[in-house]
Parts: structure tokens; C-alpha cells; sequence
């Protein structure tokens, strides 16, 4: 048994071209044979990795090539979880972003969802694997915003670059308002909202809430 | 027949077909232009192949650089989860996950195949492959996994050296009985889950060495790559990862 012990960032050892390149120097002509031969055996690049973010993210693309970027990058990260979701939920969710990105009701100055805040949403929707799908929306940074209400009630969770995610519960007691609010890494999202009955917002949704 | 799995750990499959001479510029534009309905998103792509020769220590010469330009296009479709990448020597379909199936698959190969042979014409087929790239995610316990668990293929390394961070394994076989090598990457990768390591799968099989011409002859041998595949993912996991993907 050789349990592995994960580390952020971490990939296929090996795996760089200029590593070889930089080291040929130094060592043998049979180790550089051997060494070249390790790195026939890799296979060559995927069709996905050609880049589709060719166009710089600036203001000065056209906005339907920076919206068309943007969605494209949302959709080939979900492939990436895909076997994770119903294609059920997959169709919803990118009509959800079609609507969220449609050039025709595009504001100028807003920024399309940010590839590093999708993938948070991706890793906290697998986790949390709600049955109620949430609305929708865009920060002003492009951050993904995800919204569950029940009657007046709401939680919203914004999904931030680096993993993290910050939360907002807004209950009304007798039409009197009361907030909950976290800021925790997404593999912490689940203990984040236990005190406040998770099962409601992502699963039952009944409109006779119990306050937590 | 192989036992299609709910939660099928497929991220990308490739069939892909190499020629000996490239096609042209125009043809690849028209063959583009044929395939707007299916594909309705398409990008130019360019690979810049730069090789620079020095003289040798102790030898007056100037340096040779050499640059070969080649021009392709990266077709997708709505979802972005159907890809064509036509460059001038190869024909190149793309599958990202949801993988649908190998009929599903392989019937849009063969209408892909058929748009592309009539616009480029015959050219001499150098090499036939099939690509699967799975990403085997593993439950983590205390930011811990054990691969051996779910893969067969792993790097096997004295207890001593205790856990390990990473490990990349690579194997290529000889030629079997249809003149097919299978190609196999192994290695951790990092996990798009929270809780979760994973693992790369990669197996590429193809045919080199005369590779067939005809088309009912290149659906053939396919579909027997495809068989082969199967046989080398079932031998690389685990019942327990068999579990896991019915879930």
C-alpha cells in the first residue's frame, strides 16, 4: 500500500519538456538516449487543451468574442466534473449561463464569469450535490453568485477565486430579519452551513421552515 | 460486450487519423465552411514548430533556425463538449465528458469522416489511433487515498520511503496481432473535488505499421481498438473502482 498524501498542486512527475532540455547538458549522451526515450512513451496533447483563450481579456475584444471566451471556458470546465452531474442539471446549467452571458442584455463594464469562481461553483455544487438548483447571477467581479429561496428566506453563497466561498443566510422572523453570514474554503462549505439546516436549502425546500 | 458504467470516468476520447500529405489550405477552409451546422463554433489555430541548430563547442558556424508554420481549425459544438481539430495532416474527433457511449461516438466519427473524405479526397493513411483519457477520483480520508484500492497500475515502491506526493508511470507494448500499441500514462493529477485525489488514466492504441486505406477496412480495425481499450481499462482497475462507477 502506498497512500498519497495530497498536496495542492501537484502533477504527473516527469512530464516537462524543458526540464529534459535544461538538464541535456549535464548529463550523459546514454542517460539523455534513456531520458528521450522516457519521454516517447508520453502521449502528446489533447484536442480539449487547445486554447481557446487565445484573444487577450481585455475591454478592447469585442464583448460577444469576451462572452463566447468566457462561456466556452465554463463548458469545457464542466466536462470536467461532468460524470459527477445529471445531464439533467448539466442542460440547466448552461442555459443558465447562456441566459447569464446573452450578449443582448450584456451591460457594458460588467466582466463574464471568471474561470477560477466557476470552478469553485463546480467543486462546491458536486460536494453539496443539491437537488433544488439554485438561480444564478454575477458579481460585479465576475464571481459566480448562486441563490436558494424559500418564501422570503434566502441563502446565497458567492464563489470566489482560490476555493473560497462566502455565504449569506437572510431569514425573516414575524418580518423581522435576521442575517448569518461565513467566509470558508469550499471543502469547508458543508460544516459552514450545518448549523443552519442545510437539508432545507438544498434539498427539501418546503415552504414550512423550521428557524434554525 | 463491454459493461457501460453510470458514472464513467472518461474526460476525453480521441479517435484520430494521420496522413502522409497534408491537405491544403482551401480544402481545409471549404471542409470548415461544411461543417457549420454541426459545429457552429470554430477557431483558427496555428503550431509553430521552431528548431534551432547550433554548431558544435570549438566550431565557427552560425546558428540554423527553422520554422515550420501549420494552420488548423478547432471546431466545437454549443456544449463545447464535441470537438473536430482538422489540421493538414490529421483528422482529429474529440469527445469530452459526458461520454455517450462508444455507438454514439464512433456514428459521429463516421459522419465526420464522410464530410471530411469528400471535400479532402484520399490521402495515404500513416497512422490509425484511439485515445482514452480517464480521471479515476478517489474518496480521500484525511487528506489521504490509496490508490491501490481502485487502480492496478501504480508505482510500487519500497514501504520505507513511506507516503509518497506524486508518481507518474508509463508503459508501451509491442505491436500485438493487428499490428496495435497501446500507450499507458498513469499518474496523479489534481482533483477538481473537494475530498477527493485522482488519478490519470491515459491509453492510446493504434496501428502504424500499414494501417488500412479503405473505410469499411479503418471501421474494422476501430472497432477492435475499441475492444482492446476496453480490455486494457478493466485490467487497470479494481472491483471496488467497478463499484464506484456504477453508482
Amino acid at each position: 500500500m502506498t497512500g498519497i498524501v495530497i498536496y495542492p498542486q501537484s502533477a504527473l512527475p516527469g512530464s516537462s519538456a524543458s526540464l529534459l532540455t535544461a538538464l541535456q547538458p549535464a548529463i550523459s549522451q546514454r542517460t539523455n538516449v534513456i531520458a528521450q526515450g522516457i519521454q516517447a512513451l508520453q502521449n502528446g496533447p489533447l484536442p480539449s487543451s487547445a486554447r481557446l483563450d487565445t484573444r487577450p481579456d481585455s475591454t478592447e475584444t469585442p464583448i460577444h468574442e469576451r462572452l463566447f471566451d468566457a462561456l466556452a471556458a465554463a463548458k469545457v470546465l464542466t466536462s470536467r466534473v461532468a460524470m459527477h452531474l445529471t445531464l439533467e442539471w448539466r442542460d440547466k446549467l448552461f442555459r443558465q449561463l447562456d441566459s447569464l452571458h446573452d450578449p443582448e442584455e450584456w451591460e457594458e463594464g460588467d466582466i463574464p464569469v471568471q474561470q477560477a469562481s466557476f470552478m469553485t461553483f463546480l467543486k462546491a455544487m458536486v460536494a453539496v450535490n443539491p437537488t433544488r438548483r439554485p438561480g444564478l447571477g454575477l458579481s460585479h467581479a465576475g464571481n459566480l453568485i448562486a441563490a436558494w429561496t424559500i418564501g422570503k428566506d434566502r441563502l446565497t453563497i458567492e464563489f470566489m477565486l482560490h476555493d473560497r466561498v462566502r455565504w449569506v443566510i437572510s431569514l425573516h422572523y414575524d418580518d423581522d430579519p435576521v442575517r448569518y453570514a461565513g467566509d470558508v474554503p469550499v471543502s469547508r462549505l458543508n460544516e459552514g452551513l450545518a448549523k443552519h439546516n442545510p437539508e432545507l436549502w438544498f434539498h427539501s425546500g418546503s415552504e414550512n421552515r423550521q428557524h434554525p | 460486450m463491454a459493461e457501460r458504467y453510470k458514472r464513467a470516468p472518461i474526460t476525453e476520447a480521441v479517435i484520430e487519423i494521420r496522413y502522409a500529405e497534408p491537405a491544403e489550405t482551401d480544402l481545409l477552409a471549404k471542409v470548415c465552411a461544411d461543417f457549420g451546422t454541426t459545429y457552429p463554433f470554430q477557431h483558427p489555430l496555428v503550431n509553430y514548430d521552431v528548431t534551432v541548430g547550433l554548431p558544435p563547442p570549438n566550431v565557427r558556424g552560425e546558428a540554423v533556425t527553422q520554422i515550420n508554420q501549420a494552420t488548423g481549425h478547432r471546431l466545437s459544438s454549443v456544449d463545447q463538449a464535441e470537438i473536430l481539430l482538422l489540421w493538414p495532416l490529421t483528422f482529429v474527433v474529440s469527445q469530452l465528458a459526458p461520454y455517450p457511449g462508444w455507438d454514439v461516438f464512433f456514428g459521429r466519427f463516421q459522419r465526420d469522416w464522410d464530410t471530411w473524405k469528400r471535400v479532402v479526397g484520399y490521402r495515404k493513411i500513416t497512422r490509425i489511433g484511439v485515445r482514452f483519457v480517464n480521471r479515476i477520483d478517489i474518496p480521500q480520508v484525511d487528506r489521504v487515498f490509496e490508490e491501490t484500492d481502485y487502480l492496478r497500475v501504480y508505482a510500487k515502491l519500497p514501504g520505507s520511503f513511506g507516503p509518497i506526493t506524486g508518481y507518474g508511470v508509463q508503459a508501451q507494448f509491442p505491436p500485438d496481432d493487428e499490428g496495435c500499441r497501446l500507450t499507458l500514462n498513469s499518474g496523479l493529477v489534481p482533483s477538481p473535488l473537494v475530498d477527493y485525489g485522482s488519478v490519470l488514466l491515459d491509453l492510446d492504441i493504434a496501428r502504424e505499421i500499414s494501417p488500412p486505406q479503405k473505410d469499411e477496412d479503418i471501421f474494422v480495425l476501430l472497432d477492435k481498438i475499441r475492444t482492446k481499450k476496453n480490455a486494457a481499462f478493466e485490467a487497470c482497475i479494481t472491483d471496488q473502482a467497478r463499484e464506484f462507477f456504477r453508482k
